[in-house]
């Protein structure tokens, strides 16, 4: 019924209209970015051709590579919290019963308020004077004065930030957990407690190996999110101290906007462009051996 | 294994009741108070934040912070309201550029989603990875050459120009979510309306559109506050007050005392606001939201 | 068969010309019918020598400023012309430079700018703004205008803006504090050493009072603050250029050394280290701080903050006593290169420099006159403290150079690591001081 040559057009025209929106607003612009990398660009002057120049430049800019590999630390520091947790809690919440159901719906609610508002939530918790994470460590007497969270420590902002993101998209992998183990048949797990299995021993040979595709899917999506982290740096630190918490695409924010060095902004957009692609690529060939 | 058992009752009352058994004893009372202790944790700075912004001027700006407010005073919410160009254009803007995104997405998405699912589109797999690479790309990048585009097009300022922009930016998780969806409709459902004579756009109208509501909603609400939320597109495209969503005002929070400093029941305030739609949306909206992300999402 | 294919490509056909057309829907809440400032519109070749016209004017201000005194002076010109009112937006100062090049090149910029003034010569020398020489250059009313605002809103001998609002940086110290510690409260410090003494006998009171106060995080409260107690040591801060050698002064080690003494004897509040300048303008008014450079907007603030507080007003100074210096700062408001309504900016200008505008405008709010003729003026003389104020201006200047924000204001710039380093480090003064005017020329020379 959707054979023929004739259905083929047809289904073309129904894709048009996505097909020429991504047309024009996502290839165009990447393509004028693909050109404007390859020049020397403040707005206000013309644009100026360089050729490599601003690659070679990123190879040597120290900030690039220091932005890089903090981005990649935050990445490695919290997925394994994110994923680990929020197995654990879709472990815990994963029965039907009205309590865990009103527990899944609870951890859900950060993820639909936006990145943003959360940053400026958190921002304001853990601010040294007026937040209030300072005041209950001050209160419960674990600290004497007010810890300065933000902006000063570089290692402390990171944690901050790490707790604020945390609890935001905690309730993400944990809906898809839960999900997912549902989705195991019950008999598999009834033939494992009558075989005298302990729960534990049950998450980890049944649970979690019948769930891995799953857990796959959501680490790469987290990675990827991490990885092109921008909104919550910018609002809760600004990469301070001295940039030590800014992350690359931070990095390439400020190249392109305050400083105006539209170019080399392109350079480095497309350079992590790449990175990101090149460990999508690893990663789904990994999830794809590990689901046979 | 299909995703489907997780929506519909039967399945899952198996398996819950069977887990419900396994955990049972002691470490019920174990595990219903972590779940207490997790709901407590994950609530409270939501809750804090709605009740510092009902504090009064004076006390939102005290050293040390007060845990709940000593009388309750709408002070915050009328600074939040008159505002510079006020509360209302503001809104108007948010909501404005977020219902126009949900619209724009589903326009592209639905007629997409039924292409990619049915129809034997020459070179199939190699466009839905096209259109799926603006995912990689960090759209910070992308936003000056937007603006200059948009400058021309008279696109700036105008909040058509930025829900284009939240339209580009949710498109590819949105276009993933509705072809899932379109192919799990079962091919007897369509087959049976061509036999009654149906064209292909009837089809799409009367048969896939009723079969994928709920990914329509998953779609609408993701975008939403995607949409309501975002902040670095806003504050590129609009260079008038009168054209500023509500993420810009927390930014301008900021700054906002005499001399830079931070007002915080202002901003308190604006974040209440911004997080009091989606939650809403979500709580009424629930089953839609889960479910359809699940029938999306885990394949 | 032809009718399944009619609709979508009739949706397709749409989609496209909503595209198009919605340049005539601008953005909602700006009523602009029949605006002749057609925003996107070709630079017209008559240039900016079209006269008034009546429509509504953009301006742009960035926050972080005097945001009540610049709503203050809008909203008194929107009264007096209603046929020309100015719709004001604030713009992220961080994103103030990027935002003009995108209006430039876009060709949609504002008719009005008002920026930090230290900013003037980087937006003239770069031809962002419009030269307003011979529309205003020689009007009487600029003869007193703040001299150190005209001064950075000048390049190369032609006027590019003139002042929005003035502040100038001043001493306080805490009466109240004083009595309690046994000090005179009539006696100011005149020189660093007094400071550190008297803070020391109030860092003594215990109970979260402090001496002093110096933010550590915020690179611009320091140039306000901390500058001038090295200008008054004799010592100059930043290269005006490439060839200016930065930090030279026989005094500045020992200044620098005093604010390292100030932090290790504990007579600095240790939370200080985190004040980004989001809460400087605070502290004071807190009633914790015994001596504090600060701003004369304070004055006010802190008496609005804490109605009781006593506080007393003087000049900050240096290694020794009898020497004097003060930052003077603010806002200029210039016309960014391509504005279509020149003329009605520059009436705006002329609007705030009135004798009318500067005492029932600037002085009822408390702020500093703009034009030193005004200073005396009814409301100034009401309080004894914003008329000590004005004893800055003699002694205050402002700096002059290219790369401002790269070499002082930046959070990551030179001079705050140079601060930080002394506040907070044990590196030696020489070092530090060393290292700071390396990585500043290297600024200047970029």
């Amino acid at each position: 019924m959707y054979a023929g040559k004739r259905n083929r057009w047809v289904g073309l025209l129904f894709l048009a209209p996505a097909l020429l929106f991504v047309l024009v607003f996502v290839a165009y612009p990447f393509g004028q970015m693909v050109w404007v990398s390859f020049n020397s660009w403040t707005l206000i002057t013309p644009p100026r051709y360089v050729g490599l120049d601003n690659f070679g430049r990123a190879f040597a800019d120290e900030q690039f590579w220091d932005s890089l590999a903090y981005t990649i630390k935050y990445t490695v520091l919290i997925t394994p919290i994110l994923m680990v947790g929020g197995y654990l809690v879709a472990l815990l919440v994963a029965p039907n019963t009205p309590l865990r159901r009103f527990t899944r719906a609870v951890v859900f609610i950060p993820v639909v308020i936006g990145l943003g508002a959360s940053s400026f939530l958190w921002y304001w918790l853990f601010s040294a004077n007026y937040g209030l994470v300072n005041r209950l460590l001050i209160d419960l007497g674990l600290v004497e004065r007010p810890i300065l969270w933000l902006g000063t420590n570089a290692d402390l902002s990171t944690w901050a930030i790490i707790v604020s993101v945390v609890w935001k998209v905690l309730g993400f992998g944990m809906i898809l957990f839960v999900a997912a183990i549902q989705a195991i048949p019950s008999e598999v797990n009834e033939a494992a407690v009558v075989d005298g299995a302990s729960p534990w021993q049950r998450v980890a040979r049944i649970t979690l190996p019948l769930t891995m595709r799953t857990v796959l899917l959501v680490t790469l999506i987290s990675v990827i999110g991490s990885l092109l982290a921008f909104d919550q740096f910018y609002i809760m630190t600004a990469g301070q101290p001295f940039n030590q918490t800014a992350t690359s695409v931070f990095w390439i924010y400020q190249n392109s906007f305050p400083f105006l060095k539209l170019g080399y902004g392109a350079a480095l957009s497309l350079i992590l462009a790449g990175i990101i692609l090149l460990f999508t690529v690893v990663q789904m060939a990994l999830t794809r051996r590990s689901a046979s | 294994m299909s995703v489907e058992s997780v929506g519909t009752a039967a399945p899952v009352g198996r398996v819950g009741h069977a887990l419900a058994i396994a955990w049972s004893g002691r470490q019920r009372y174990l595990t219903g108070a972590i779940c207490i202790a997790l709901c407590t944790v994950i609530l409270s700075p939501i809750v804090a934040s709605v009740l510092a912004s009902v504090k009064s001027a004076e006390e939102a700006a005290a050293i040390p912070p007060t845990y709940f407010p000593g009388s309750l005073s709408l002070d915050s919410y009328e600074k939040l309201w008159t505002y510079q160009s006020g509360l209302p254009t503001y809104l108007a803007n948010s909501f404005g550029a977020a219902f126009l995104t949900i619209g724009i997405v589903l326009l592209l998405t639905i007629p997409a989603g039924f292409a990619l699912a049915r129809f034997p589109v020459p070179g199939k797999e190699a466009l839905f990875v096209f259109l799926l690479l603006s995912l990689i790309i960090p759209y910070q990048a992308l936003l000056t050459p937007i603006f200059l585009m948009f400058a021309q097009l008279k696109l700036t300022n105008s909040i058509l120009g930025l829900a284009i922009i939240h339209s580009a930016i949710q498109f590819p998780f949105s276009l993933y979510v509705m072809r899932n969806s379109f192919e799990s409709v079962p091919r007897e459902l369509d087959e049976a309306a061509v036999i009654d004579g149906a064209g292909h756009f009837q089809v799409l109208v009367r048969i896939f559109i009723p079969s994928v509501v709920p990914a329509i909603i998953t779609v609408a609400l993701f975008a939403f506050v995607t949409s309501w939320n975002e902040f670095l597109g806003a504050l590129v495209m609009m260079n008038k007050d009168s054209s500023f969503t509500l993420p810009l005002i927390l930014a301008a929070a900021r700054t906002r005392t005499s001399l830079g400093g931070t007002d915080w029941g202002l901003l308190q305030a604006g974040v209440t606001i911004s997080i009091l739609p989606c939650i809403l949306i979500y709580l009424l909206l629930q089953r839609y939201y889960v479910s359809g992300l699940l029938r999306g999402a885990v394949k | 068969m032809r009718s399944q294919l009619r609709l979508p490509a009739l949706a397709i056909v749409a989609v496209l010309v909503m595209t198009a057309c919605t340049g005539a829907s601008q953005s909602p809440g700006a009523a602009q019918p029949s605006s002749p400032s057609a925003t996107g519109a070709q630079p017209s070749a008559s240039g900016p020598a079209a006269s008034a016209a009546s429509g509504p004017l953009e301006m742009w201000e960035r926050s972080g400023g005097n945001a009540p005194m610049v709503d203050a002076l809008v909203a008194a010109w929107n009264e007096a012309n209603p046929d020309r009112s100015i719709n004001l937006t604030y713009i992220e100062h961080s994103e103030m430079v990027p935002k003009l090049a995108q209006a430039i090149a876009s060709g949609e910029v504002p008719d009005l700018m008002g920026l930090d003034l230290i900013y003037g010569p980087q937006f003239s020398s770069a031809g962002q703004l419009e030269d307003i020489t011979d529309l205003i250059g020689s009007d009487p009313l600029l003869e007193t205008a703040s001299p150190g605002h005209i001064q950075v809103a000048t390049w190369e001998d032609r006027l590019y803006g003139v002042p929005l609002y003035a502040d100038v940086s001043v001493l306080f110290w805490n009466k109240g504090l004083y009595k309690q510690a046994g000090l005179d409260p009539e006696k100011p410090p005149t020189n660093l050493q007094e400071i550190h003494d008297h803070a020391k006998a109030i860092s003594a009171l215990g109970e979260g009072n402090y001496g002093y106060y110096l933010p550590g995080n915020c690179a611009g409260c320091n140039i306000f603050t901390f500058g001038p107690l090295i200008w008054a040591s004799g010592g100059k801060i930043e290269p005006a250029d490439c060839d200016d050698e930065p930090l030279v002064g026989a005094n500045i080690p020992a200044v620098l050394e005093w604010a390292r003494m100030m932090h290790k004897e504990g007579l600095i509040d240790p939370a200080a280290q985190a004040e980004t300048g989001a809460t400087f303008a605070e502290v004071f008014g807190s009633g914790k701080a015994g001596i504090m450079g600060t701003g004369n907007f304070n004055v006010v603030l802190a008496k609005d903050q804490n109605p009781d507080i006593d506080l007393g007003v003087t000049l900050l100074p240096g290694l020794d006593s009898g020497n004097v210096a003060s930052f003077a700062g603010g806002d200029i408001v210039t016309v960014p290169k391509g504005s279509k309504r020149l003329a009605d900016a520059v009436d705006f200008m002329r609007f705030i420099l009135s004798d009318e505008v500067q005492v029932e405008t600037y002085a009822k709010l408390g702020n500093m006159t703009t034009r030193s003729d005004m200073a005396d003026n009814k409301y100034a003389n009401e309080d004894e403290d914003v008329a000590a104020t004005a004893q800055a201006i003699p002694v205050s200047q402002t700096p002059f150079t290219l790369k401002f924000f790269e070499l002082i204001n930046s959070p990551q710039g030179p001079w705050l690591q140079m601060l930080q380093k002394v506040y907070y480090g044990d590196e030696p003064i020489d070092q530090i001081i060393a290292s700071t005017k390396e990585a500043m020329t290297a600024i200047a020379c970029e």
